[in-house]
């Protein structure tokens, strides 16, 4: 999967959470999930759980700490395929 | 340096059923935690509150310690909840004001590395909401909670501006006051346009706002 696929993928997954569907539509590596998608810090295991599931990964601990932002997320999710 | 931390979880916009699965409240309560839910909480407190209730004294632990280290990444399983006292008397009548009834609130202490912080939560039919601070006394911490009409972000951002200047007013009442963000998006009073020690945390999930602020007197 190329990072694009998994951008568009992780579009999805982010989607129920943000109603600033415009900022979504053209998310980059810089986009905060809180600060400019306005997700709600509650929703953001949600959105790990739902990455996990989307990606049949395992986020750990420490990679879910680190997934503050588009690329961070990427980062991670990209890590956790290639572990497979 | 005194800081300030408080958190509200809308009850009504939590998922239940997913808060109840392991593999999501593992990613927010550790196994002493869930130990402790054993131990005191099972037969008073339904599960998904519990770990509600301890997300937002993390994420309120969080808050107080980024304002002194701006640079800290919120690890909720990092911060570990030691000690969780439920109250004697769970009727909150009172949503705002200065200090808690401690006979109504619950009590606890969080560890994050080497800080021990101390929380005050309420727990009602609606919302969860939590404040930190660095002593085991809130006589010095004034807070706020309040329903808003729309939980479109920027409604959530004007409605608790609203009511934290509302209270600060009171304190400051010939003052100008604003509440803006710095470069690490955390809230800073300005008053006439100059930042002051007043450390204030602002909150809100869906339908409901929050805030803290500690004073020096």
């Amino acid at each position: 999967m190329t990072r694009e696929e998994t951008l568009n993928e992780l579009k999805k997954v982010i989607a129920p959470y943000t109603v600033n569907k415009e900022m979504l539509a053209g998310i980059n590596d810089q986009t905060d999930l809180i600060r400019d998608l306005k997700i709600n810090s509650a929703n953001l295991v949600d959105i790990i759980i739902d990455a996990e599931a989307k990606y049949d990964i395992e986020i750990d601990y420490d990679s879910a700490d680190k997934m503050t932002n588009v690329g961070s997320c990427l980062d991670v999710i990209t890590e956790k395929i290639n572990q497979k | 340096m005194i800081s300030t931390g408080n958190d509200i979880v809308a009850l009504k916009a939590i998922n239940i059923t997913r808060t109840k699965q392991q593999n999501f409240y593992r990613k927010i309560i550790s196994d002493s935690e869930k130990a402790l839910y054993d131990e005191q909480f099972s037969d008073s407190l339904p599960f998904e509150h519990f770990v509600w209730l301890l997300w937002s004294i993390k994420e309120s632990v969080y808050k107080y310690l980024q304002r002194i280290t701006p640079e800290l990444v919120f690890s909720p399983t990092k911060v570990i909840i030691t000690k969780l006292e439920a109250p004697v008397n769970n009727t909150i009548q009172v949503f705002g004001g200065r200090d808690f009834n401690d006979k109504t609130v619950y009590k606890g202490v969080a560890e994050f590395g080497a800080h021990t912080l101390y929380s005050r939560s309420i727990i009602t039919e609606d919302f969860i909401f939590s404040v930190i601070n660095h002593i085991d006394n809130f006589e010095r911490v004034l807070w706020g909670i309040r329903p808003i009409d729309s939980c479109e972000p920027g409604r959530q951002s004007e409605g608790v501006r609203e009511i934290a200047l509302a209270m600060l007013n009171s304190l400051f009442p010939d003052a100008k006051l604003k509440i803006d963000k710095n470069l690490h998006g955390i809230p800073v009073l300005l008053k006439n346009g100059v930042e002051i020690p007043v450390p204030v945390s602002l909150a809100h999930h869906d339908h409901y706002v929050a805030y803290s602020f500690a004073v020096s007197a």
